[in-house]
C-alpha cells in the first residue's frame, strides 16, 4: 500500500529536498512512523519528547485536516498526507 | 477629508485608479492595530504609516535588544533598553506627522486581548509565537475584526487574511496552544517581505479593493525562490469559530 506524503518546505530540506516521499501504513501515525525511520531527523522537527505531535504541526489527509486523529486517522492506497508547520517567528 | 498635503505626500498611490482619493480617505479613516513590533511589526507599521492609515496601534512587551536589529527596522542600537512600542512610535511620528500613533506596552492575554483591539478596523499579525497569536485570533473572530496573519522562519514565510465569520481562523488550523516554543531562526528580509504582503492586503482591505489571501495560506521559500498556495479548509468544529465555539 503506497501512502504519499507532501511535506512543508521547511520540513523539504531533511529529506533531501523532496517535496513528496511515498511510505506505507494503515494509518497517519504507522505512514509517519514511516518516514521517521528513513528520515530520523525529521522526528525530532514534528514530535515533542513524549511522541505527542507538535502542535505547530499540521496533518491533513486528501487535504482535509486530520484533527484530533492526526496520528490514528485511517488510509488507504493513493491517499496523500500532508504535514505543514506553523511558521512562528516574527 | 484629504487636505492639500495628504493630496500631496500620497499622489503617487491616489493615481492608482482602485485606490483614488475615495481609498485614500477610507485609509485616513482608519485604524490598524500592529500586535508585535518585531521584524514583521516594524516593517509592516512603517509602510502603514506611510501609506496613510490614519491611526496605528503598537503593542508589544518587550524592550529593544541588540540581537533585535537585524531585521526590527524602527528600532536603533541607541534605543537598546527602550519599550519596543514607543522606540517604534518616535520614529513613525517623524515620518508622518498626521497619524495618530498610539504606543501600548503590554503583554497581550486572554483576559485583555478583545478590550486591546476593540475599535479596530483591523490587525496585523507582528507576533513572534503561536501562542499569542491564536489569543488575538480569539478576539478578533469575537469582536468582527479582520485579522492578516504573517509568520516567518529562517528564509520561510506565511500569509493569510483572516475575514471572521466568512474565513477559516487561525484556530481552524492550528487548534492546540503549543507546550513550548522554540527560539527559531529569522533573516531581515523574510519578515520585510511578508510584512509588505501582510501591508498590501492591509491597504486593499481598508480601502476596498482587489482580490483578497481569504481561504487561502500564501507560502514563501527563500531558499527556493518559490512561492506556493495552499487552500484552508474551515473547520465546523473549530472552538474559536466553529459549532464548538467557546
Amino acid at each position: 500500500m503506497s501512502i504519499k506524503i507532501k511535506l512543508h518546505p521547511i520540513l523539504q530540506k531533511l529529506v533531501g529536498g523532496q517535496e513528496v516521499v511515498e511510505v506505507t501504513g494503515h494509518n497517519t501515525g504507522e505512514c509517519l512512523e514511516d518516514l521517521e525511520n528513513r528520515f530520523p531527523v525529521i522526528k525530532q522537527m514534528i514530535r515533542d519528547n513524549r511522541g505527542q505531535l507538535r502542535r505547530y504541526c499540521e496533518i491533513l489527509v486528501n487535504s482535509k485536516s486530520a484533527y484530533p486523529e492526526e496520528l490514528t486517522a485511517p488510509v488507504k492506497d493513493g491517499d496523500q498526507i500532508d504535514v505543514t508547520c506553523f511558521f512562528a517567528g516574527g | 477629508m484629504l487636505t492639500e498635503n495628504d493630496l500631496s505626500r500620497y499622489q503617487r498611490q491616489i493615481l492608482y485608479p482602485d485606490l483614488g482619493e475615495k481609498g485614500q480617505e477610507k485609509l485616513k479613516q482608519s485604524h490598524v492595530v500592529v500586535a508585535g513590533l518585531g521584524g514583521l511589526g516594524c516593517a509592516a507599521s512603517l509602510y502603514l504609516t506611510c501609506a496613510g492609515a490614519g491611526h496605528v496601534t503598537l503593542i508589544d512587551c518587550d524592550r529593544v535588544e541588540l540581537s533585535n536589529l537585524n531585521r526590527q527596522v524602527l528600532h536603533y542600537e541607541e534605543d537598546i533598553g527602550e519599550k519596543k512600542p514607543f522606540s517604534a512610535a518616535r520614529k513613525l511620528v517623524k515620518l508622518n506627522p498626521a497619524i495618530e500613533v498610539t504606543p501600548v506596552f503590554t503583554k497581550i492575554t486572554a483576559r485583555n486581548g478583545r478590550s486591546i483591539i476593540k475599535g479596530a478596523n483591523l490587525v496585523i499579525d507582528g507576533m513572534d509565537n503561536l501562542k499569542t497569536r491564536l489569543i488575538v485570533n480569539k478576539a478578533c473572530v469575537a469582536e468582527g475584526i479582520p485579522f492578516i496573519h504573517g509568520g516567518v522562519h529562517g528564509l520561510f514565510g506565511e500569509v493569510t487574511t483572516i475575514i471572521p465569520g466568512r474565513t477559516p481562523c487561525l484556530a481552524c488550523i492550528f487548534p492546540e496552544f503549543p507546550n513550548r516554543e522554540l527560539e527559531l531562526p529569522v533573516f531581515g528580509a523574510t519578515p520585510a517581505l511578508i510584512a509588505m504582503l501582510q501591508v498590501t492586503e492591509a491597504i486593499k482591505l481598508l480601502a476596498g479593493f482587489g482580490s483578497l489571501l481569504t481561504g487561502k495560506m500564501l507560502y514563501f521559500d527563500g531558499d527556493k525562490m518559490d512561492f506556493t498556495f495552499r487552500n484552508l479548509v474551515k473547520n465546523q468544529n473549530c472552538r474559536v469559530c466553529g459549532a464548538q465555539r467557546v
